[in-house]
This record gives structure tokens, sequence and C-alpha cells, in this order.
């Protein structure tokens, strides 16, 4: 039933609430904080949506993060060439 | 309609520059990107929804066969998870680091250049079927684009109806996300969270919701790739690293 009403609203362009909690559900299994509650007490809407922007957030901080050590990394020339060829020679 | 044209071939001249920087492995350089490039030419990516707007006929017909086929959801999270995508991508990764060092000589390639090739490379390994792939690409395109031809006029030919369709679809869509969730809170989170997620800022709330979660599932995946690869490299010479990074954090 859930999925037949879901795909008419794709095609008609009209969006129904469920599909929207149906997504927000999703959402909040991804997300580390959240991922344990059970489903009886349900998370809010809202507390999912900032959940996720927080996360967003310590994700691109990460990614920055490691980009910078890389960077450092690829400074270094001679290490740093022998050790990526050696990588992906390993893998 | 002319303009169109114009901006398929600019799109398709863009191709060229990334030809002759490169001298080895081009070939594996352009054959990330000019698929997408082609595949960005037909129609801005605002929804997948409304197709007939802007696209000339044969676009419009190449569009209209894609759609014909079942609505297909994007990809499944769970190929973000798989460790022989991660493997693609750290290879792939691999790859366009040693390109920037090459291309990058004497001003050692920073943190910011080290994550836009990452995030280049996450963008290809979606496969150009989320709004936030495309984005990142086009965004690094248009980059280069100007970089190379800032007299020209095409820019603002380039842009323009990227953003005038944009503007024209946010306006009918408004009036679906308030009925759908209509608190403020959500609204503002929403707002905010479409700005965070690439290529998300004039969606609708399903859409931004979609595009986010594969989005994480690809973040997760590039920062599991990132840390192994980071690993790998540091720890055979770990004694020659060590004396480098204690001189760094100091």
């Amino acid at each position: 039933k859930m999925s037949g009403r879901r795909s008419r609203s794709r095609q008609s362009s009209g969006i129904s609430e469920d599909q929207i909690n149906d997504l927000i559900i999703k959402l909040q299994q991804l997300l580390p904080e959240l991922r344990n509650s059970r489903r009886s007490d349900k998370v809010s809407a809202s507390r999912v949506l900032q959940e996720t922007c927080n996360y967003i957030r310590n994700l691109h901080r990460e990614v920055d993060d490691l980009s910078e050590r890389l960077s450092e990394l690829l400074a270094n020339t001679d290490t740093a060439q022998a050790a990526l060829i050696r990588s992906l020679l390993t893998q | 309609m002319g303009e169109e044209k114009d901006y398929s071939i600019k799109m398709r001249l863009v191709a060229f520059p990334f030809v002759n920087k490169k001298k080895k492995s081009s070939f594996l350089s352009t054959s990330f990107l000019t698929p997408h490039l082609f595949f960005l030419r037909p129609v801005p990516f605002s929804t997948k929804k409304t197709t007939t707007t802007t696209s000339s006929s044969s676009d419009l017909s190449r569009r209209k066969r894609r759609k014909k086929s079942p609505p297909s959801p994007p990809p499944s999270l769970e190929k973000w998870r798989s460790e022989k995508q991660q493997q693609i991508y750290s290879t792939k990764l691999v790859h366009a680091l040693r390109e920037l060092r090459i291309s990058q000589p004497s001003p050692n390639p920073n943190g910011r250049a080290v994550r836009e090739v990452a995030d280049r490379a996450l963008a290809v390994a979606a496969r150009g079927r989320t709004l936030w792939s495309r984005a990142i690409l086009s965004k690094a395109v248009k980059l280069k684009f100007r970089k190379h031809k800032r007299q020209r006029i095409a820019n603002p030919a380039l842009t323009q109806p990227v953003i005038a369709t944009g503007s024209l679809r946010s306006k009918k869509q408004t009036v679906m996300r308030i009925k759908a969730k209509g608190l403020p809170a959500v609204q503002r989170k929403v707002k905010v969270l479409s700005r965070l997620v690439p290529g998300c800022r004039k969606q609708t709330l399903p859409v931004v919701l979609e595009e986010t979660t594969d989005y994480i599932a690809a973040m997760e995946m590039q920062i599991r790739a990132m840390t192994a690869l980071l690993s790998a490299v540091s720890s055979p010479t770990e004694h020659e690293e060590e004396g480098q990074t204690h001189v760094l954090v100091s």
C-alpha cells in the first residue's frame, strides 16, 4: 500500500506527509546520535534535521582535516610518491 | 534557444583544457570527467520532475527516454558501504592526488586543493545520479572555465539558464513545501540543510532529504577511504614520517 502511494506521488509530483515521514525516519537511521532510539518514542522531524546538519558539518570538518593531512604528506615528495605507489600495489 | 546550443558547445570545449594540461594518464583524467560533462549538458539540475521548459528537442527526447524507464529512485545506500566501492574510490583518489602533485609542483597543494580533488573523485564515483554529485562536478567545471576564458561573453550565457530556471521552479514548489511540513522550525532547518548539501539550495523537501541520505553515506565512505589511505601511506615509513609530523605539530 505504502509503496503504491509513493510511486504515484512521484509521478504526479504531489508530496504526501507519509512520504516525508518515511524519508525522515530513513535519515534518522543514518545519524549516529539518533540511530538507537526506539520507534515508539518518535524523534521530531525538527530534531532529526538539526542532528543531520550537525552531522554533516562534522563530516565536512573531518574531510577537511584529512585533506590537510594528505596535503602535508604530498608535500614530502619522495616518501609520498613511493608510499602512494606502494599503497596502490598493496590493495 | 540559441543559448542552449552555445552552452553545449562551450561545455565540449571545456574538455580540451583538461586534455592538454595533463601529460601522462590524460586518458584517465578525462575519462572521469567527460562523460559527466556531457551528462550535465541537457538540463540544469534543478528538479527531476519537470523537463519541458529548457531543453532543445533532442535533449528532451533523451531526457524523456530516461524518464520512461521505471522512475528509478537514487541508488541504495548499500553501494557506499561496500568494500568494492571504497576500493574504486581509493584508486581514483590516489590517481587524482598524483595528478594534482604533477600539475602543481611549486606551490605545494594545500588542504583546500586536496579536499576539492577528493570531493570531485567522490562525485565521479556517484556516477552522476545524484544532484549533489552533479553540483560538485559542475562547480569544478565552472571554475576551470572561468580561469581559461575569462574574457568571453560566454560566462553569463552559461550561468543564466541555470539560475533563471532554478528560481522559476522554486517559486512553484514553495507552496508544496509549506503544505508538506508547515512548521517554521522545520522550514528553517531544511533551508540550512539544503545549503550544506551541494546542489540542493532550491530543492523541495523530499529531494533535499533524499540527497542528504546519499550524501551522508558517500561522505562516510570518503572519510573511511582517506583515513585508510593516510594510514597506509604513513605507516610503512613511520620512522621518517614521525619526525616530520612532530615538526609540523610543534
